[in-house]
């Protein structure tokens, strides 16, 4: 039985790494206390593997062909793509990966009825993968890596309750079918809210991603899937607002689970809601769940 | 507009991704985009709009947001700061058909 020893979840702008020196401080000083947080305790955490839930930015499929849930089976994660290297304006970096959790992910999820998808070569990655990276120095840590992108923009997306189901039997797997003792972490990557590439483009929608944020802090998952929908995710960024289902399931993943705000900051220029959280896990909740 | 009117099957999304994926054509849409877009079986008016930049027509007939955000950036600019602001400013421009400086960072 493998264990779930630290979950966490965070926005993943790209401004924050290509935008971050002109940010005002008072900015820079949320972001990097959030980043700062996640950083040391996944460094603390002597982790065996990191499955890094983020979303695809239409980055590695046709839309014609669209994976709602692709896993990275590359012995080496190596980022960013080239093409968003300018964009994104951070340091290139390589990830050690993990192929043997990522194919008993895929495997395990197929067992639980559920098609995952996988992919044996380096993943194009944007700043799914690259912001968690290199704000958290997961390289400079070398923190083994399996990346699990999903759709969170292509029609049909997976819904809040699919995404929690998802998690759910990713929890079971990571119980039941990754071996004894080995200790997992689980990041959630992407959101608040933002609309890309719409008329809001620069639009924050701060009492959403405060609203949001309290529901995790208060904890009451059934709230959670009864009323953050893709339908109140779109109101408060079209297209882009709904990546916080990543964040769902690492939520089904671990279940109940005492969950702090590690801080929020809304930077026009970042073109997004940036807000971190962590659960402590192995705590007990108010309803005894562990 | 917006995923609203999202065609699945509009050609601009294939020339998006590609640009993206390979530095070849990229190159060469800056340098002649007309023969790139040649490759490509675009409808007569989805062409048209690629070449006028008219975002707005591109996302009523079925152009992601996403990745239109991402075409206006092969077009105007794709580095960080004030390179792709001003791909973002055309983008919100030709989506609310009012003028916005290149440099704006607000709504």
């Amino acid at each position: 039985m493998a264990d779930v020893v630290l979950a966490v979840a965070a926005s993943h702008a790209p401004g924050l790494a290509g935008l971050y020196a002109g940010a005002p401080e008072d900015t820079k000083a949320e972001v990097d206390k959030m980043y700062g947080t996640m950083a040391a305790e996944i460094a603390a955490a002597e982790l065996d593997v990191l499955i890094v839930i983020g979303n695809d930015h239409l980055a590695n499929s046709r839309v014609l062909e669209y994976p709602d849930f692709l896993v990275g089976l590359a012995p080496e994660h190596v980022g960013p793509f080239e093409w968003f290297k300018p964009w994104l304006n951070c340091r290139d970096y390589r990830l050690r990966g993990n192929p043997e959790v990522g194919g008993a992910i895929i495997n395990g999820m197929a067992r639980r009825g559920i098609k995952f998808f996988g992919r044996r070569e380096n993943l194009r990655f944007d700043d799914n993968l690259s912001i968690p990276t290199v704000l958290c120095d997961l390289d400079r840590n070398d923190v083994p890596v399996v990346p699990i992108l999903q759709n969170c923009t292509v029609p049909p997306i997976p819904d809040q309750r699919r995404c929690y189901a998802v998690g759910e039997a990713l929890g079971s797997i990571i119980r039941h079918d990754l071996p004894d003792g080995m200790r997992v972490g689980l990041f959630g990557s992407g959101g608040l809210s933002h609309e890309p590439g719409g008329k809001r483009y620069f639009f924050i929608d701060r009492e959403f991603d405060d609203w949001f944020l309290g529901l995790l802090e208060h904890g009451d998952h059934d709230k959670l899937l009864d009323e953050v929908t893709p339908e109140r995710a779109e109101q408060s960024g079209e297209g882009g607002t709904a990546e916080l289902f990543a964040w769902f399931v690492v939520l089904g993943a671990i279940g109940p689970q005492p969950c702090t705000r590690l801080g929020y900051t809304a930077y026009d220029n970042f073109k997004c809601g940036v807000g971190a959280v962590r659960w402590e896990m192995g705590a007990r909740t108010a309803n005894g769940a562990v | 507009m917006g995923l609203d009117a999202f065609n699945h099957s509009l050609v601009t999304h294939d020339l998006v991704q590609d640009l993206k994926w390979d530095a070849e054509l990229r190159a060469r849409f800056g340098t002649d985009r007309a023969a790139v877009l040649d490759r490509y079986a675009l409808l007569a008016a989805e062409r048209e709009a690629i070449e006028a930049g008219d975002f707005r027509t591109l996302y009523d007939m079925g152009l992601h947001p996403y990745l239109g955000g991402q075409l206006a950036r092969l077009m105007y600019g794709n580095a960080a700061g004030p390179d792709a602001t001003r791909a973002v400013n055309r983008l919100i421009a030709s989506l609310t058909g009012t003028e916005r400086p290149d440099d704006r960072t607000t709504t």
